[in-house]
């Protein structure tokens, strides 16, 4: 943090501390008594909740004053012990199960993390589009230092919030605009936690269990990401299916036009298995609605099989799941936090795939795998024992591969040794290419398995 | 196109519509007795909630039973504020609709919800307390008619609210047109004045007409959550209230021919999903899903001529509160 921006808000806002800071500057026994003063000014400018915290600039004592008269004193050479106020913005309910509640499962992991009392977080939920400025001013008036905002919509409005509060940190969560890709000012990132390889491995999955030959994929909007996904989905049940019968799978696409809407990704999931007979179905809906068709249909003793997407939703379909692709975006949080707290900020465009933030980032041996255990901000949800071992111990390996990025689902070893083309028989991924960032992040084809044309 | 395949399309229109011709059933009796509820959105909302919360703690009977009691108790805040005080009904109705999003998020926010389903029943065990989803209603096959073709999956394969908006639709069709209880409601809803000469308490009408929507909205809800599809989201009903009101138009205030209408716009919902596998609907979407409108907004001018407005058009005092003159 800049200390001159950061006296700036303090001579704005809170005079008072600015003159604090300046005579613990200079006097480091007049610590206690600038506590009580500072914590009068952090009274009076609005903190209401204890305990109350005195914000102070680096290298320099540091104080706490908490109401049940306890004062702790620090100097320079001990970590400087503040806490850290972040806001969230999410753009859904947080009581529901799609995305905005994984948002907020991941603050809470990020502050148990970076301890409970280190950091002060709030979140403001069900935002619409259009009132995220107002929500970001009231957060950066309130004293939020670190704002998340978790919606593509609130890409632009927090650019500008950035531009206009140079001394506050900004993330913004799936858009393309950071300090880092030099489209935003320096005081704001960009993050994403991307499922394609994972969904790549599902098709894998799919492949292997598929009888019909035929999958299907209930889409939320045709935008790249989720083009993206299906195309890996489809070529990894391609891999599988093909390796096993010689055939080339049989795909399916049925949008809804949602991000959250179970009833129509109900009527969508049984379109699928009942029109073209898909016995695998994988999703971009926020709700295991899906997952729970496939459930329905397993009681009734046909075997259609699907997914978790974001959390684990076994419960929704304890027979009917095959395996997954979960997020955890705690990681990227707490990363943030602490760049905060030390003030060490780096705008960041952050794109986390397999073997990002994880503890251990080497591949391991396929029976050694962590592929269906929590790690990193992306894993795979646990294995259904159906999948045939030979093709589990498949998967364990590409997935141990990919967190070493050796192995990469948009490429000619993605696809069989095939070069991959799309619906118009044009070749997309040639022989020893890539996918690499752009094509992925724009890629507007599907892949020729896929039967209907991709809406535009 | 088999048999099965129009067998099956047909079976899921019903399902989808049965959420529409419920909700419209009560709307058809209030705005024919000249209430117009516009709360039904947020009184399905507060049956699905309740239902969700109940099918948890005690099963089903009890879901739908408290179901109706909350609708009732939605109707009766509406008919007070709307009936006996006389405001505003459009602004009360939408007013009712923000209630019943706030109150049903409210009471099936994780935390409150897992402290009001142990206060309901203290020994569930704790993986019920926060998921999302429900036991559904189980289909009853009726025997031997549920064989017929085409029309036995169509009619006899559902769970038991399918068949209960069976009776009910054809039961108040012949309550409001062929018995002396619907000439009142549709008298009162006519000419409120004339009909209070006549000796009829056009404000118990009203209010019981209303308390029926709300039941009947409160039932739609609940039926669209254990009955169609069990997982439970804030707002889960989205928007299908709105729906039913443009249904009540639609089949201008007749539960016979709302059971076409709601039939329709189910059968519409059903389709467009199915339509997209044949390369069809993708490009636009909302074209199929706007065509019932259409049916609706060409309903109402036709109905707004003047040699069709006399037979059928909407009932004369519609959104007019009735005041006494002394």
């Amino acid at each position: 943090m800049n200390g001159n921006t950061d006296s700036n808000v303090l001579n704005k806002k809170f005079s008072r501390r600015k003159f604090l800071g300046v005579t613990k500057a200079t006097a480091i026994g007049g610590v206690i008594a600038a506590g009580v003063i500072g914590g009068v000014a952090g009274y009076l400018a609005g903190s209401t909740s204890a305990p109350t915290v005195v914000k102070t600039q680096p290298g320099v004592p540091t104080t706490i004053t908490q109401p049940v008269t306890k004062t702790v004193t620090t100097t320079a050479s001990v970590p400087v012990a503040r806490k850290l106020r972040v806001g969230y913005i999410y753009v859904g309910p947080v009581g529901d199960y799609g995305w905005s509640y994984g948002h907020d499962r991941g603050r809470r992991w990020a502050d148990e993390r970076f301890g409970v009392n280190q950091v002060e977080s709030t979140y403001i939920e069900s935002v619409p589009e259009a009132e995220v400025s107002g929500a970001i001013t009231s957060l950066v008036e309130k004293g939020y230092e670190l704002i998340i905002t978790t919606s593509f919509g609130f890409m632009d409005p927090t650019a500008e919030a950035a531009q206009k509060y140079p001394d506050r940190y900004f993330v913004h969560i799936s858009g393309y605009k950071s300090g880092a890709a030099g489209n935003a000012p320096e005081n704001m990132s960009a993050a994403f936690a991307e499922f394609y390889q994972l969904y790549y491995l599902n098709g894998l999955a799919a492949g292997a269990v598929t009888e019909t030959g035929v999958v299907g994929y209930v889409g939320a909007y045709p935008i790249p990401e989720v083009v993206r996904h299906i195309n890996a989905f489809v070529l990894g049940a391609n891999y599988a299916y093909k390796k096993r019968t010689g055939k080339n799978i049989k795909a399916h696409v049925s949008w809804i036009f949602e991000w959250v809407a179970p009833e129509k990704a109900r009527s969508a999931a049984i379109a699928l298995v009942e029109e073209k007979n898909c016995d695998v179905l994988a999703f971009t809906e926020d709700t295991p609605a899906v997952l729970q068709v496939a459930e329905e249909y397993q009681k009734k003793g046909r075997k259609v099989w699907s997914f978790s997407h974001y959390s684990d939703m076994r419960e929704y379909g304890p027979t009917a799941h095959l395996t997954g692709q979960i997020a955890n975006w705690g990681p990227i949080y707490l990363d943030f936090y602490r760049m905060v707290a030390t003030n060490s900020w780096q705008t960041a465009d952050i794109w986390t795939r397999i073997g990002d933030y994880m503890p251990y980032r080497w591949r391991l041996p396929p029976e050694k795998s962590t592929a269906g255990k929590p790690e990193g901000t992306v894993y795979l949800a646990p294995l259904n024992p159906v999948i045939p071992s030979e093709w589990q111990l498949e998967i364990k390996k590409k997935y141990e591969e990919m967190k070493e990025l050796i192995f990469e689902p948009f490429s000619v070893e993605g696809n069989l040794g095939e070069p991959i083309r799309d619906q118009n028989g044009e070749v997309r991924i040639k022989n020893g290419e890539r996918a690499d960032h752009d094509t992925l992040w724009n890629m507007d084809w599907h892949v020729e398995y896929i039967e209907e044309p991709l809406p535009r | 196109m088999s048999i099965e395949w129009i067998e099956q399309v047909l079976q899921l229109t019903v399902q989808m519509g049965t959420v529409y011709l419920l909700a419209s059933l009560g709307e058809i009796y209030a705005e024919r007795s000249g209430v117009l509820n516009l709360g039904l959105e947020g009184m399905m909302l507060m049956g699905a909630a309740t239902s969700f919360m109940f099918t948890l703690a005690y099963g089903h009977l009890s879901a739908i039973l408290t179901s109706i009691i909350v609708g009732a108790l939605m109707g009766l805040i509406l008919s007070i504020l709307v009936v006996d005080m006389k405001l505003n009904q459009v602004v009360v109705g939408l007013a009712m609709t923000m209630l019943g999003a706030g109150l049903s998020g409210f009471f099936t926010f994780p935390e409150v919800r897992k402290n009001l389903l142990l206060r309901l029943n203290p020994s569930l065990p704790e993986e019920v307390l926060l998921i999302q989803q429900a036991q559904k209603l189980p289909e009853i096959q009726i025997p031997l008619l549920s064989n017929i073709p085409v029309i036995g999956k169509m009619f006899f394969s559902h769970n038991l609210l399918v068949y209960f908006s069976f009776i009910l639709s054809i039961a108040m069709w012949f309550i409001l047109f062929k018995t002396r209880i619907g000439l009142t409601i549709r008298s009162v809803g006519e000419n409120p004045s004339m009909a209070d000469s006549l000796g009829v308490n056009v404000y118990m009408v009203r209010r019981m007409t209303v308390i029926l929507s709300g039941v009947f909205a409160s039932l739609a809800g609940a039926y669209f959550f254990i009955g169609f599809h069990p997982f439970w989201r804030e707002g889960v009903t989205a928007g299908r209230g709105f729906i039913a009101l443009a249904l009540v138009i639609l089949a201008t205030w007749s539960p016979m021919r709302a059971i076409l209408g709601a039939y329709l716009f189910g059968g519409v919902e059903t389709f467009q999903y199915r339509l997209q596998l044949f390369g069809l609907g993708a490009q636009s979407p909302y074209f199929l899903a706007m065509l019932p409108y259409i049916l609706t907004i060409m309903t109402l001018i036709i109905i707004s001529t003047e040699s069709i407005k006399k037979r059928i058009g909407a009932p004369a005092s519609l959104g007019i509160p009735y005041a006494r003159e002394e």
